[in-house]
């Protein structure tokens, strides 16, 4: 029983640091966004204001069962992410479920939530909504190539699927980004669709869609949603730090190194307009998929 | 008596009864049918081992008939489907016409499965093959619907698959006097190098042809819609499996032998990738739910096919795996369309919406078996997936996977598809008389998308017997190595544990379902999907604001050059050649006697003419 006990501490933990960071890195968002346009901005912990806000909302209203559960799935997708991601190097941190799923499983856990989500979306009836989930969908097939293509570039040529084991890998032949640049490459640009910033926001365009799938949900199930984001956003950010930056050794260092590469898509969004949908699709079918290629070359040549 | 020939005089009894006595009474020939399933299936899964081998002599031909390990996986998939089937079957096809025709065809067709998995010789697999095409060909036209489009079609194809199988049938027997299975095996190093060639390719088109794989999956979609839901469930899930049984046993035991057979193994994998990706392509453009599933059926058995074809231990389980999944979460999706279409009287997504209310456990049915369909975990098409894509990591198919990868994210478009066009959206007056689907129906659809659950989970139930399976076709054992009761490992030694796994997804899932459910319990209230906040306007009763029309058009903008070549039209260009062929041929045939004397005026002249060269 103790293990059960330790595991589920762990758990607890995580889940709390990872929400936690999110919450913060999307306020600093939000702040430097607003002093790049010249504004003053909200104060980077706004959003913890508004999260307490919503969970403090007494009324609800909802459209039915998958509706009401929808928020659920999507938590259930950004925690088992946030548990299979080492949060940090040589298991300094709780094991969690390092051991238990692989890349390939990580994959495919991280969109049941998006699944999960759209179908609650989908039963409220919100013509809004059901448009925003087809561009989401559509979008993520654009993204999702060029992103598999650089995690089976590395998976291939490090034989292994593990994400402790490629984390291994670092110790030795130092950062990925530099031994495997084309896969670290096709990975980045795949990031600008996953993180939703300018130009691959149209999925809840704010002014056009009345923010897409997340209409119709307010208090409890938009707090939950938020916090999913957020728990969310820290688990992809560390994924990548994982893969291309050699892990980190403590939070400070992880903290630095997931901040820098949030940076990335941040600031390439605000210099962007925004795409449609076919646009971006054929955006990362251009030059992303192209470091693909290369990257797929790279493994196989060494 | 044998146990084999036992269940085979059950089921000709039993469709002959069905045939007969139901002209009677409905009760009657439902009471027979269902009791000729039960029986045959209890006496399969209790009395029939796979190591009895019975012969006998007709007309001078030995037959050999015995159960082999690889072909009790797939009488698994048959059994397990038609009995489940056949209960929904009773209460689905009530008040069509033509049902004693239709129940004895499908204990025919079951029948035939049986007996294609348990020839031991060429003849009798290949009388087995026929009655098996010729009972699904007459459930393709039961309706008397696009006969001459969907029937014609499936019915050439199936013609050109048999008329290849038999040639090679007859090169075989010409050869080497013999129709066993087992001799041409262990005959086949001794055959020419053309022929070593030739036989493969021609029993492969026979095969290729059941199992949809392209450029022979044309007939799938017209066929797979046509036929009645509750017989499609079995056509998608069992039958077109024979198919890919046969490619198992050509792929493993034959390919093998030749030398440089490994061309083959690459385009058959190569041609089931592509399959995969256009039928699911395709399967996002279709309106209607019976060609939508069709195709997406298409595009299934290009996995089972990939996996088959690149032949490592790893990819045949996840072949065979994946061959069993998707006989259970298929044929549960098309009987939940089968339900709806009984209940509301179409298949269209354009024409009904917001069922889910209505009919909320046709609904967890078809939630469960789209979740394996696409291959989330924690239910079992995820298992499948997982060693699929582990397996050509592990055999370096750097990009067969990413086109694999492709189909099976773009195959969440149609699946949402799914969802939301039949059961999401507004909830329309037009529709609110709708009731759930009787108990007999919905019953074996939730027993379905448990067991895709408790495979997810508990793998291991499903690969013990694939492993003897893969025993036979000569792999090395992989209990322990490749997979235990609820992991499985890939070639590297890298794991996926499901138990630890599935227990923390509910756990979470439970505990933030408590959490929304309880958190503010009395000021939580449900409102129709009329009451909704749509840029400040709020809908009237009779306005529909359901966005279904055109449903995923952006994407199709992005994919339209690869939506731009379709086969068909290959093969219509292809037919209108023959027939202009066979125009000429008239002008020499026109029935004119006149017109024969002059021919034979003119052969004489020529014979004169030529005489000296020729004699």
């Amino acid at each position: 029983m103790e293990s059960v006990g330790y595991y589920i501490l762990g758990v607890i933990v995580t889940i709390i640091v990872a929400f936690m960071v999110g919450m913060t890195y999307m306020g600093l968002s939000r702040k430097i966004t607003a002093r790049v346009q010249n504004r003053k901005g909200p104060p980077f912990y706004q959003n913890f204001i508004d999260a307490f806000k919503l969970a403090s909302k007494e009324t609800a209203i909802h459209h039915g069962f998958m509706h009401h559960a929808g928020p659920a799935f999507l938590m259930v997708a950004s925690i088992m992410s946030v548990l299979i991601i080492p949060v940090l190097n040589d298991g300094k941190w709780f094991p969690n479920l390092n051991f238990d799923g692989d890349l390939i499983f990580l994959l495919y856990i991280m969109v049941f939530g998006p699944l999960g989500m759209a179908l609650g979306a989908g039963q409220t009836g919100n013509p809004n909504s059901a448009i925003g989930v087809t561009r989401g969908l559509s979008q993520m097939v654009g993204f999702e190539i060029p992103w598999v293509m650089a995690l089976v570039a590395l998976m291939m040529q490090y034989q292994t699927t593990s994400l402790v084991d490629l984390m291994a890998v670092q110790q030795t032949t130092g950062w990925l980004m530099f031994s495997s640049p084309f896969a670290f490459l096709a990975a980045v640009l795949a990031m600008l669709g996953m993180f939703r910033y300018s130009p691959f926001d149209i999925v809840g365009a704010p002014t056009e869609l009345a923010s897409g799938p997340v209409s119709e949900n307010g208090g409890k199930y938009l707090f939950t949603m938020m916090s999913s984001g957020s728990i969310f956003a820290f688990a992809k950010l560390t994924l990548y730090v994982d893969l291309f930056m050699g892990g980190a050794d403590n939070l400070i260092e992880l903290l630095i190194k997931t901040f820098t590469i949030y940076l990335i898509p941040m600031l390439y969004g605000m210099v962007s307009p925004r795409y449609r949908t076919e646009q971006a699709i054929r955006y990362f079918w251009g030059w992303p998929l192209f470091f693909g290629f290369l990257a797929l070359v790279h493994a196989m040549v060494f | 008596m044998e146990t084999i020939l036992t269940i085979f005089i059950i089921f000709i009894a039993g469709a002959t009864g069905t045939y007969f006595l139901g002209k009677l009474s409905g009760i009657l020939r439902s009471v027979i049918f269902i009791t000729t399933l039960l029986v045959t299936s209890w006496l399969f899964f209790t009395a029939v081992s796979p190591d009895v081998i019975i012969e006998f002599e007709i007309m001078g031909i030995l037959m050999s008939w015995g159960l082999t390990p690889l072909a009790y996986v797939f009488a698994i998939i048959v059994f397990g489907l038609a009995i489940i089937i056949g209960i929904y079957a009773i209460k689905a096809m009530e008040g069509q016409r033509s049902l004693n025709f239709f129940f004895a065809n499908f204990l025919l067709s079951v029948m035939a499965m049986f007996g294609i998995l348990i020839s031991n010789d060429l003849i009798s697999f290949f009388i087995f093959w026929e009655i098996m095409s010729w009972s699904s060909y007459f459930m393709v036209v039961l309706n008397h619907k696009d006969v001459q489009r969907s029937g014609i079609t499936y019915i050439i194809f199936c013609v050109i698959g048999a008329y290849a199988m038999m040639m090679a049938i007859m090169i075989i027997y010409s050869y080497s006097g013999s129709v066993m299975i087992g001799d041409f095996i262990s005959n086949f190093h001794a055959f020419s190098l053309g022929m070593k060639w030739l036989l493969p390719i021609l029993l492969l088109i026979g095969f290729a042809s059941k199992a949809a794989l392209m450029p022979l999956h044309v007939w799938a979609p017209g066929a797979y819609s046509n036929s009645p839901m509750s017989y499609t469930a079995l056509f998608s899930g069992a039958l077109s499996k024979m198919g890919v049984y046969g490619m198992v046993i050509v792929m493993i035991m034959i390919v093998q032998q030749i030398p440089d057979g490994y061309w083959i193994k690459e385009v058959i994998a190569w041609l089931g990738g592509i399959t995969s990706a256009i039928g699911t392509l395709w399967a996002i453009k279709q309106d209607d739910a019976k060609r939508m599933l069709a195709y997406s059926s298409v595009a299934q058995l290009g996995y089972i096919i990939v996996g088959v074809a690149i032949g490592t231990p790893l990819a045949m389980m996840s072949g065979l795996f994946l061959a069993v999944m998707h006989g259970i979460f298929k044929s549960t999706l098309f009987m939940v369309v089968g339900a709806i279409e009984r209940q509301t009287g179409t298949s269209n997504f354009t024409e009904v919406t917001g069922l889910i209310r209505k009919m909320p456990w046709t609904f967890l049915a078809a939630l469960m078996s789209i979740i394996a369909l696409a291959g989330i975990p924690p239910l079992g098409g995820f298992i499948g997936k997982w060693m699929l894509y582990e397996s050509l990591m592990g055999s370096n198919h750097y990009l067969l996977i990413i086109v694999i990868f492709f189909s099976s994210t773009a195959a969440f478009l149609y699946c949402y598809k799914f969802l939301f066009g039949f059961f999401l959206g507004q909830e329309e007056k037009e529709w609110s008389h709708v009731k759930e689907a009787p108990a007999m129906m919905v019953v074996p659809m939730i027993i379905m998308a448990i067991l895709t659950f408790v495979l997810g989970v508990f793998p291991g139930l499903i690969l013990k017997p694939i492993n003897d399976g893969m025993q036979f076709l000569g792999y090395v054992s992989t209990d322990n190595r490749f997979w235990e009761m609820s992991t499985i490992f890939n070639d590297w030694g890298n794991q996926v544990v499901m138990e630890p796994i599935v227990y923390t997804i509910f756990a979470i899932f439970l505990f933030f379902l408590i959490f929304l459910t309880l958190k503010g319990y009395k000021n939580t209230r449900y409102v129709t999907t009329k009451d909704i906040s749509s840029s400040g306007e709020i809908p009237r009763e009779d306005e529909n604001l359901t966005f279904i029309t055109g449903f995923m058009q952006p994407f199709f903008r992005a994919v339209a050059p690869v939506m731009k070549r379709q086969i068909d039209k290959y093969y219509t260009s292809f037919g209108k050649g023959l027939e202009a062929l066979f125009d000429f041929t008239r002008r020499i045939y026109t029935g004119n006697g006149q017109t024969y004397a002059l021919y034979f005026v003119i052969f004489v002249i020529l014979l004169l003419m030529f005489r000296d060269s020729l004699f």
